[in-house]
């Protein structure tokens, strides 16, 4: 379901593979986070581009993989569609969760961060 | 006025394929931030009955009619045969009282915030959830 990309060995771009996340595959979505997680990917970005709607269990698998990460790493998200970023801003994730405009630039911020 | 039914499997690998189906149906009719608000609502009233809503006939499809009436798209959802009275005007809570960390609990709000309006009750021996959108700020 996943599409990932490495960047310098340390941040993992996670593109979820499907057009609509919702109930119908976020546990899908979720396993697959997870077990990249316990492989050790801390780091991570989750790119939009693809993804044109979100819906509730899309947002909790969201918070669910954010607190898998914890303090280990970082989760952030980037190229929310309008229909996404109306969604985080409905749901107040986006106090949750810091946006970038493209998955180049929130790789660049993270590394800077490391 | 026009009136379309819809037929929806009680499961959840059907809710999405449905919604798409809807909004093939109203295509046009509602402007971007309508339908946006017509489809996550949509999306989350099926996801909460096929969980939810217990019935005595897990193999009865869930009823669903859609009503193009003047400037208004009208979703009705029906309770499947056996499901306990739940108005969800009555249960759910404020977004702004939803923890932030919480990994479920958002649909409910989601509804009642984004839909123009929110009619639950009997309806032909059964329940109706009936959802309303239209065009035009939502605040």
């Amino acid at each position: 379901m996943i599409h990932t990309t490495r960047h310098n060995d340390e941040i993992t771009v996670i593109r979820p593979g499907v057009e609509r996340l919702t109930a119908v595959n976020a546990r899908e979505f979720k396993d697959e986070v997870s077990t990249l997680i316990e492989q050790g990917a801390y780091q991570l970005v989750i790119d939009f581009k693809d993804v044109s709607f979100l819906d509730s269990s899309g947002l909790g698998v969201l918070v669910g993989i954010l607190k898998k990460v914890g303090s280990r790493g970082e989760l952030t998200v980037c190229s929310l569609g309008a229909s996404i970023e109306q969604m985080f801003r409905i749901s107040r994730m986006d106090r949750v969760f810091t946006s970038y405009p493209n998955a180049e630039i929130a790789v660049q911020s993270m590394s800077e961060r490391l | 006025m026009t009136q379309t039914a819809f037929s929806m499997p009680n499961s959840i690998d059907s809710v999405d394929k449905t919604v798409l189906s809807l909004k093939d149906a109203i295509e046009g009719l509602l402007e971007d931030d309508a339908l946006f608000r017509f489809d996550i609502c949509v999306i989350e009233a099926l996801t909460n009955v096929v969980k939810h809503a217990k019935t005595s006939d897990v193999n009865a499809p869930v009823q669903i009619t859609l009503t193009l009436k003047n400037d208004k798209v009208i979703v009705d959802i029906f309770d499947p045969v056996g499901a306990t009275y739940f108005d969800i005007r009555e249960h759910a809570p404020d977004m702004s009282d939803i923890d932030e960390m919480a990994e479920s609990g958002r649909g409910l709000a989601l509804i009642l915030q984004c839909a123009n309006d929110v009619q639950y009750g009997p309806w032909d021996n059964q329940n109706r959830l009936s959802l309303t959108f239209e065009n035009g700020v939502h605040e």
